[in-house]
Parts: structure tokens; sequence; C-alpha cells
């Protein structure tokens, strides 16, 4: 089947199968920020946003985004200018092995647009179903505090 | 990972589309709302998926005083909705601030939760402790319990919407989950609802769910409350009566022993919460 959406900014058509994943479309098109891990919901690895939603790629079927908008960690930094949170997440070496991170920061971005003074509560609420093996989480808190300060002072 | 099975997804306009596509082949259609639970596991007969996501069955409103949540209205669209945070003293939020993770709440529908019907929900737990009954479409409207949503052969009735009473608008309510991690199922839940006129519980709805059975009402527990000052007596004599009758089981989870104490527990704490106290006791 055809379905079309927006990638990042930009109108897609894609041929898929109907029981096609977003991830697994995602994917073959080459947007391989869009990370696979458990490929059941529960890492958070493959997060995407859908209509600026965080969602788990994985668990939508490609179909449901017809006619909506998909950003990927591609889109963030579409000329080559990190997004605030992505400055913040090297910042504060938020980073290890990397495999978590396009999803921490785009479940971050998410927060941020909802919420631009998030307590750390908030934070780790928002940043809950992004699982992060190599880290302890403090350094993604802080990163996404250093993000909220960096945004609010680029919108003075 | 992909459905492999499934060749079509059909798109109708109407609700009356959507069921005579669905009765057409009661084996091999299902209706498809966010599609986690799909994703997560289809049945190897069902082939096509009928979606919902151009009907008109989402938003949150109310009517004639009825909370209305659509049924694929999805639960993060609730916790943003003042009308949720204000209905039953916000016992629904609570409870969906403790469903899997953000990710998942901003696709899990409360159609696709109540009609999946998982034993551990949380959603059904409370909504059960808020008298929910289903809108719903089997070639005409017809309103159901929550139990409607699966048990009609051979096909249950469409879902379109949950409708949480008025007569309830005002209760105070509280919802507590146990659960291996934040991110787990409910290992047990709890959700509590009261009416206090004066200061005197004139209703009390007592809902214990994850025994591993499905949440059920514990009439003895709420007759321990109704007619009694909610204090620290009234909710300990509530709390122990719900361990002993609650219908608690041995699981791969917890021992039907454990789920007792945490259904002790887990009364007392959401009683308390009802009565605007905060969380004191244990």
């Amino acid at each position: 089947m055809k379905v079309r959406f927006r990638v990042n900014g930009a109108a897609r058509g894609f041929d898929i199968e109907p029981g096609d994943t977003l991830l697994e479309v995602l994917r073959g098109a080459g947007y391989v920020g869009v990370k696979k891990g458990c490929g059941t919901g529960d890492c958070g690895a493959c997060t995407v946003l859908l209509d600026g939603k965080a969602v788990n790629s994985c668990l939508v079927l490609a179909a449901k985004a017809e006619g909506r908008d998909v950003t990927t960690i591609e889109g963030l930094a579409p000329s080559g200018t990190l997004h605030p949170v992505q400055e913040a997440f090297l910042d504060v070496g938020a980073v290890q092995c990397g495999y978590c991170t396009p999803g921490m920061v785009l479940s971050s971005v998410a927060l941020l647009a909802e919420n631009p003074a998030p307590s750390e509560a908030e934070i780790r609420e928002a940043l809950s179903g992004n699982l992060c093996r190599c880290t302890g989480y403090a350094k993604q808190v802080e990163a996404v505090q250093r993000a909220a300060d960096l945004m609010r002072g680029a919108s003075k | 990972m992909a459905i492999h099975q499934i060749r079509e997804i059909l798109r109708p306009a109407t609700v009356e589309e959507a069921w005579t596509l669905r009765v057409a082949a009661p084996e091999s259609r299902r209706f498809l709302a966010g599609g986690i639970e799909l994703v997560l596991y289809t049945p190897p007969a069902v082939t096509d998926l009928i979606d919902l996501s151009r009907l008109p069955m989402g938003g949150i409103r109310e009517e004639k005083g009825d909370l209305i949540l659509g049924a694929t209205s999805t639960f993060s669209e609730a916790l943003s909705s003042p009308l949720v945070a204000r209905y039953g003293g916000g016992v629904l939020a609570a409870a969906l601030r403790r469903v899997a993770s953000p990710l998942q709440r901003n696709v899990a529908t409360f159609g696709g939760s109540v009609v999946r019907g998982h034993p551990w929900s949380d959603v059904t737990c409370v909504l059960m402790g808020l008298d929910a009954t289903l809108d719903a479409y089997d070639g005409a409207a017809l309103t159901v319990d929550l139990d409607g949503a699966r048990g009609r052969s051979p096909v249950p009735p469409l879902v379109t919407a949950i409708r949480l009473p008025a007569a309830l608008r005002d209760v105070r309510g509280g919802f507590e989950k146990f659960s291996a991690t934040a991110f787990d199922v409910a290992t047990l839940n709890c959700a509590c609802v009261v009416d206090i006129v004066g200061r005197i519980c004139r209703e009390a709805h007592v809902v214990v769910g994850g025994t591993p059975a499905a949440p059920r009402r514990l009439v003895e527990a709420e007759n321990a409350l109704r007619g009694r000052a909610l204090d620290d007596e009234a909710i300990a004599a509530a709390a122990g009566v719900a361990a002993r009758e609650v219908d608690a089981r041995d699981d791969r989870r917890a021992t039907a022993w454990y789920r007792r104490e945490l259904a002790s527990i887990g009364v007392r704490r959401c009683l308390v919460a009802a009565r605007g106290e905060g969380d004191e006791v244990e």
C-alpha cells in the first residue's frame, strides 16, 4: 500500500506492507538515527515525534502516520547547526555509547516544547520511557535542564 | 516488528461502515485504534485491520454532566484535559500517570485499553471505580458495562466512547499501583472513590485488580465504609476487610499472601488520598 506523510518537514511517499511499523519504514528509507532496540516499546531507542508527540515508532504502524508529521533525530539539525538539546547533551557529557541518545533527545525536545521550565521530576518522568544502559541518567537530566536554560535564553 | 500477516488496512468513513466491515469477516478483521496491542500480538487468523482514526470517536468532552472519553482519545490527551483533572477529584488522572511510559501514553487509547481488558489494567481498575459505561455500536447505538467490550460472540460491539457519570463528578478518589518497576504492569492495583457529605461517607467504591484476576469491586469493604466518618479507624477497618475479601491468587509475580498485604496497604493509601491528607500511612 502507499502512504504519504511528512518526514522532517518534507512530504514523502512510501510503498509499504500494511503491517509495517513506522520504525521499519523510516530505517528502510535511510533515517537510521531511528534506532531499533527492544521492538516492544520498552526501551525508547526508536523514539520519533509524531505530530510533535514522542512515540515508540516500533509500536506504531506506518499506515497510522498517513498525513501526519514525523520528526526523526536527523530533522533536528537539518542545516548542520545542532538543536539546543543536542548541544546540551554534548556539553554535559550525557552521551556514552550513543544508542539511546536520539530517543532521549527527541523525548527531551517534546518535553521542552510543552513545558519550557520542567522540574527534575518532570524531566525524569518525560524520559522514563527511554532506557540507557551506560549512564545513571543524572547527566541526561542535567542536559535537559541546561537545554531549557539555553532555549529560554534564546527566546528572550 | 511488522505484523506480517496483515494484507489490508481498511479505512471506513463512518461508524456504521466500520461495523459492517467487521461483521463481514469476524475472524479475520480487527479494529485498529492506537495499535499497540496489535503490534505486540495479533492473532494469526487476523489479516485485515479496520483503522478507526477517521471516525468521530476522539476527543474529551462533557455531555449533560457526564465526562465522555472518546474511544480513540489517548491517555496523554486525557492527562492534558482540565475536564479529566477535575473529574472525581483527579483520580483518573492520578491513575493515568502510572500507566506505562509517556511514549506509550501518547499512542494508547481508552478504547483499545477497555477492549483488550488486561486483568492488570490500571485503566480498567480506575474506570470501574468511577462506574464507567461504554457507548457502543453493534448495528445500533447501545450502552454496555466494561465487560461488554469483550463479552459477546461472534463480534463484540464497537466501543465508541467511555462515559463517566455526572453523579461522580465531585467525588474524591485515590489510586495505587504496586509493580516491580515503575514501568512494569501491576502486581496489584487499587482504586477507591468516596462521596463524603459532611464527614460521612455516603457512597464508596473499592476496586482491586491484578490479583491476578481482572479488577472487581469489593462489596464488603465498601459496606464497611458507607455511613461512617472516613477516619483512621474506618479506613483501617475497610483495608482489613479488603485483604480478606480480595480474590488473591499466586502467580509468577506474587503469592496470594503478598497480594492480600498489598490490597490492605493499597486500599488504605487510596482512602487516605481520597480523604485529602496525603500519603501518611505505611
